[in-house]
């Protein structure tokens, strides 16, 4: 790499933008997109500069930390394949955006447009007539051996005549100054939202400057997609059902996923959540199945189909493939659209365009070499060092390799992989690609820059995102532009030509919509997902609660003498359910340490709080922003590493921290989830989980062989949360009966037993198909037997515990057998149908 | 003229319900030369709504869905075909087989870009240095290449022992060429490897044998079950069937139901389901001249 440097002009800048860009000095090798070979800012980033100057560096990096901020509590996250830090990694984001004036844009997006036509029309041929094959413009080994080959797809036609709805390229600056491609994607392509959330959160910090550097607003390219998505319909055009498949939390762009499906209005769905019938996809809701339209998939293509294409994917739909061909869905982008993504089809791009359009393709792709071709391994074996190799055909996270700085050694491996099968290989000139300035630290560097624009089709043609996804190299000297590897993002902006359309997705304009109210129903999976979300935050509630009480007792110091402790500390080891009692029946402090922070304990609170976020991940399009933070706080709070060697008093105050945090997430839910499925899932999992927990606890304090001592019921109203209640009735004398008929029969306390049995009668009344049933169902017999019996419990003359059957204890026993029995009956009832199918094949030759 | 009847039973017996299957079946017969086929019918219980379309390599393929609760899945294909007598019955001339490696390498021609379609890895087909080391044995230097490929079939049969249950269905080829024992369609992918490492187009054929009783032996019902073997692309000829297994050439009694590049383009059923546990498959096939009455469907594991 050259050390030359371009010096900037200072006549360009002014005082203050020179204290921002001052030390910014590109290597003179590339070009750089905001300095001109002649060291002066570039025309079209003139106003940008001069208005970061007027901001200033120190107000700038004030605004930036509040968005920075914004990012981590909207989570936007990146997740990383193979690292164990790598799921919901922090997106990172510069401030600067990468700018570009109107008429370079419209000359590439001319280019682009181009581009995905012909990309579409060969798939069109490849799975229709094949001429291009016929008529020997591609050989047929870069069709027939590739994976990304369908052939279950072959003959299928699109309602819409499409495959290739959508369509991302990735481009980058040449040191010649034009543009090349750098790949394409063609089956799911990503980067729209995280586009999307870039413009937000940097308009946001900058909107002055926003606002007068005209920049071309986003959201007139989503209302194409949506056009595209309502028109590629072949049923219900006026009012078709659109949704989201993702392949869920796992994969690295599922914060894209739901923030699309969200911005976008449409369900966010996983494979579970559809099944195919006579030929037509539905979704599975808790009032029966709902037919699909239209499927925009976020799934790469060979997992969609466990019976057509990838026998071993538990992600997919099976029969979808069928469905295509009977053209009742539409699946954007089409099924086998990822054969475009082939390097080896990617170097006859230029011959496909001649051949299909009679045109030059106007924004090739980097020069590059399909080794089954004689001419071409020769000149790769000749050049190899100058050269970067990738498979043929699409092979999962399998970057290029760059041969540059391979010893002789290595090289001649590599020749000698290359010859012995080289239809296998493709290789790449090696380019260099421009600098932008990203700030790093308290300074502004060169980094190199590509960035991926976004096509979506619109009528035979397709519109271009005016803007796009820039992401910058991890270090100066680094070529490689990957959020897999590193490095960052940037905004990216394309000045107006003309006046700004103002057009935003989030307020409709004028169209009158039709009112709908809460009510709609919901897929199993989402129901699922929000029960055991309603359970698990419960779960973590009720160890929290009496962790609290422990420690509480710990800082005491007469904690030795204290007579309700190992009353506590029992009650926390059943919630926890281990069972390490020692020989005098008492558990230890020994055992709440792992409780609290033994993260492999399938019920202490780490592994309860880390189900909470992964279940809240789950149903993350179904949450507002302010409950996500709120699942983010619970989730960082009480990381189990730091707090284990802290006082006890600083335990304590974490433990506080998190009940706020519980508290705010159940305010949340009450006060702003409509009444809806969705609401009533989440509460009767918070309802059955409290029901037994009450239990437990009731179990453990009331019904021992001798009447507990007063500082034990004390503490046992105080983690029931039902201290004030008892106090203000009964004033100080604790008895048991008072304090039973308190937490089990008393229906005015939302802690008590028959409170959370009043709760789930009425929930579950309001289920899918028990509305208008004459016959109450089991779960319905249940409830209501129960809380009768609560209703008609004489604490007085009940024993606590007895040989017979009548004593409080052996209630309780099948109080709890009971609520497990709803808990299974209401999964089975609504909720199992979301599991996956498992693929079985005959072995049919026995000869 | 040979007039057979053949059922084709598969059954599948659940220990615990399936809620809901998908399947995909390559059961009816598709269109191939000397073959005339009536009554061809599928009955699939429980009840299922299907459909059949045809495939890009020209078979039927039937989709079908059982959304109620079931423990049994019966699948029984039926069909009766009138085979006509092989069109040679003699070793004809053919080219030198590098002058086919050539042909398919070369300019697209007539059934040039069909044959394509067979000359690459997949799924099940694959090779080694070694399998193509031991298939040049066969063909040296101008051989011609029926002549070449017959011998090659012929190694097969002496080199390799059939053994019931030694594989099943994702064997690799290399696994089969090391332990030298396999099933009919362990030996069909194996040549395939060896007739594809040199460059050549081979298939995948699967279908049912005509059993030929004993001498002074009666037929033995059920004894039949579906068979596999290969077909190679002979520029004069067009495709020529070649069964490995057997070495049986020319082919007669042969009852070709689909073809493909491997197993997994025609795997007769398989399908996904939700729920069933356990479960157990029986697999039977007669195939009787039409004469014959059959007994009672009889199920061979």
């Amino acid at each position: 790499m050259t050390t030359d440097h371009i010096p900037i002009g200072h006549a360009d800048l002014s005082n203050r933008a020179r204290s921002l860009f001052s030390h910014y000095s590109p290597a003179a090798a590339v070009p750089d997109e905001m300095i001109g070979r002649d060291g002066g800012v570039r025309d079209h980033w003139q106003t940008l500069v001069r208005l970061l100057g007027e901001l200033g560096p120190v107000e700038l990096e004030k605004r930036w930390a509040t968005a920075r901020r914004l990012i981590h509590e909207n989570g936007v996250t990146y997740n990383v394949y193979g690292d164990p830090d790598g799921m919901d990694r922090p997106w990172v984001l510069d401030a600067l955006p990468l700018v570009f004036s109107a008429p370079e844009w419209a000359g590439l997006s001319d280019g682009l447009i181009q581009r995905a036509r012909v990309l579409d029309m060969a798939l069109a041929d490849i799975y229709g007539p094949q001429r291009l094959l016929k008529d020997a413009i591609i050989p047929p080994d870069v069709i027939f051996p590739n994976p990304g080959y369908l052939r279950p797809l072959v003959g299928a036609r699109p309602a819409d005549h499409r495959r290739l709805h959508m369509v991302a390229t990735d481009i980058g600056r040449c040191p010649d100054g034009s543009f090349c491609v750098l790949a394409d994607r063609t089956q799911a392509p990503s980067g729209t939202g995280y586009a999307l959330e870039n413009r937000i959160v940097v308009s946001r910090a900058i909107p002055e400057i926003f606002r007068d550097c005209h920049v071309s607003r986003l959201a007139t390219f989503f209302r194409s997609v949506r056009n595209l998505l309502q028109t590629a319909a072949p049923h219900n055009r006026d009012n078709p059902r659109v949704v989201l498949l993702t392949p869920g939390p796992y994969n690295e762009t599922y914060f894209e996923h739901a923030y699309l499906a969200q911005y976008l209005g449409y369900t966010l769905v996983e494979g579970a959540d559809l099944t195919v019938r006579d030929n037509r996809v539905f979704m599975k809701m808790l009032g029966g199945l709902q037919p699909v339209d239209v499927i925009f998939r976020r799934q790469d293509d060979g997992y969609c189909d466990p019976l057509e294409l990838m026998p071993d994917s538990t992600l997919g739909i099976p029969g979808l493939v069928q469905a295509v061909h009977a053209g009742n869905v539409a699946v954007v982008n089409g099924l086998g659209s990822g054969l475009m993504e082939s390097p080896a089809l990617g170097a006859f791009l230029p011959r496909i365009c001649r051949h299909l359009l009679g045109e030059e393709l106007k924004l090739p792709s980097v020069t590059s070499y399909w080794c089954g071709h004689e001419e071409s391994l020769r000149y790769v074996l000749d050049h190899l060092p100058q050269l970067l190799i990738k498979p043929a055909f699409n092979t999962p996270r399998q970057g290029p390799i760059s041969m540059e700085s391979l010893s002789a050694g290595q090289l001649d491996d590599w020749r000698q992989r290359i010859a012995a099968d080289p239809a296998q290989f493709v290789a790449e000139a090696q380019i260099s690609l421009s600098t932008a300035p990203v700030i790093i630290g308290n300074r502004v560097e060169a980094r190199h820059i590509a960035f991926r624009a976004h096509l979506a089709a619109a009528g035979e043609s397709y519109d271009v995102m005016p803007g796009g996804l820039a992401r910058f190299s991890i270090s100066a000297e680094s070529m490689i532009v990957s959020m897999q590897r590193g490095g960052g993002s940037k905004d990216t902006w394309v000045l107006s030509g003309g006046p700004v359309d103002s057009f935003s997705l989030l307020s409709p304009p004028g169209l009158p919509m039709e009112i709908s109210r809460a009510g709609g129903d919901l897929s199993s999976r989402v129901a699922d997902n929000l029960f055991w979300l309603g359970r698990y935050i419960e779960r973590a509630e009720a160890i929290v609660r009496l962790s609290r009480g422990i420690v509480g007792r710990l800082v005491d110091q007469n904690f030795e003498s204290s007579t309700e402790l190992p009353l506590l500390l029992e009650a926390l080891s059943r919630q926890a359910q281990i069972d390490r009692a020692d020989e005098h029946g008492k558990v230890g402090e020994a055992e709440m340490e792992e409780i609290l922070f033994a993260p492999a304990l399938a019920y202490g609170l780490q592994a309860t709080l880390r189900s909470v976020y992964t279940t809240a991940s789950l149903v993350r399009d179904r949450m507002s922003i302010d409950t996500w933070r709120i699942i983010n706080r619970i989730d960082s709070d009480f990381s189990g590493g730091d707090l284990r060697d802290r006082r006890l008093s600083d335990r304590l105050a974490s433990l506080d921290k998190l009940m706020i945090s519980f508290a705010a997430f159940a305010g949340l839910a009450m006060e702003s989830m409509s009444r809806g499925l969705a609401w009533r899932f989440l509460d009767i999992g918070r309802r059955i989980e409290r029901s037994a927990a009450m239990v437990q606890l009731c179990r453990t304090s009331l019904c021992g062989s001798e009447p507990p001592p007063p500082n034990a019921l004390e503490a046992v109203l105080e983690v029931a949360d039902s201290a004030i209640t008892y106090r203000r009735r009964y004033m100080t004398s604790l008895q048991v009966p008072l304090v039973a008929d308190l937490l089990l029969a008393d229906e005015t306390n939302p802690r008590s037993l028959a409170f959370q049995l009043a709760r789930l009668q009425e929930h579950v009344a309001q289920l899918p198909g028990n509305q208008h049933e004459a016959r109450l169902t089991p779960v319905q017999q249940i409830l209501l037997l129960r809380l009768t019996e609560l209703r008609l419990m004489d604490f007085n003359t009940l024993p606590a515990v007895a040989a017979k059957e009548s004593c409080l204890q052996s209630r309780l026993d099948s109080m709890l057998v009971d609520m497990f029995q709803v808990s299974d009956l209401l999964s089975r009832r609504y909720l199992t149908h979301a599991a996956p199918g498992r693929s079985i094949g005959a072995s049919a030759s026995t000869r | 003229m040979a007039v057979y009847c053949i059922r084709h039973l598969t059954h599948y017996r659940y220990q615990e319900p399936v809620t809901v299957c998908h399947n995909l079946a390559h059961l009816i017969p598709r269109d191939s030369p000397g073959h005339t086929w009536t009554q061809v019918e599928l009955d699939i219980t429980p009840n299922a709504s299907r459909t059949t379309r045809l495939d890009c390599f020209g078979n039927r393929t039937t989709v079908f869905t059982i959304d109620e609760p079931h423990l049994e899945l019966r699948v029984e294909s039926r069909g009766v075909v009138d085979l006509a007598p092989p069109r040679i019955s003699a070793l004809f001339p053919t080219s030198p087989w590098e002058s086919v490696v050539n042909l398919l390498r070369g300019k697209p021609d007539g059934e040039w870009l069909a044959a394509a379609e067979f000359r690459f890895r997949s799924p099940h087909v694959d090779w080694t240095e070694e399998i193509r080391g031991w298939a040049l044995q066969s063909f040296p230097p101008g051989r011609p290449i029926a002549e070449a490929a017959l011998d090659l079939a012929g190694r097969v049969y002496a080199q390799f022992r059939f053994v019931s249950g030694a594989t099943n269905v994702s064997t690799q080829v290399a696994e089969v060429f090391e332990r030298r024992t396999g099933v009919c369609q362990d030996f069909a992918h194996l040549a395939i490897a060896a007739l594809r490492s040199l460059g050549l187009s081979a298939r995948y054929v699967s279908g049912y044998l005509v059993t030929q009783p004993p001498p002074g032996g009666s037929r033995l019902i059920g004894a039949d079950a579906s068979h596999a073997w290969i077909s190679l692309y002979v520029p004069e000829y067009g495709w020529m069937d070649i069964d490995p297994t057997n070495h049986l050439w020319p082919l007669e009694g042969h009852i070709t139901v689909a073809w493909g590049r491997d197993f997994s383009d025609v795997s007769p059923l398989r399908g996904v389901i939700l729920g069933g546990g356990k479960h157990e498959v029986t697999v039977g096939v007669d195939v009787l001249p039409a004469d014959a009455e059959f007994n009672e469907p009889s199920e061979a594991p």
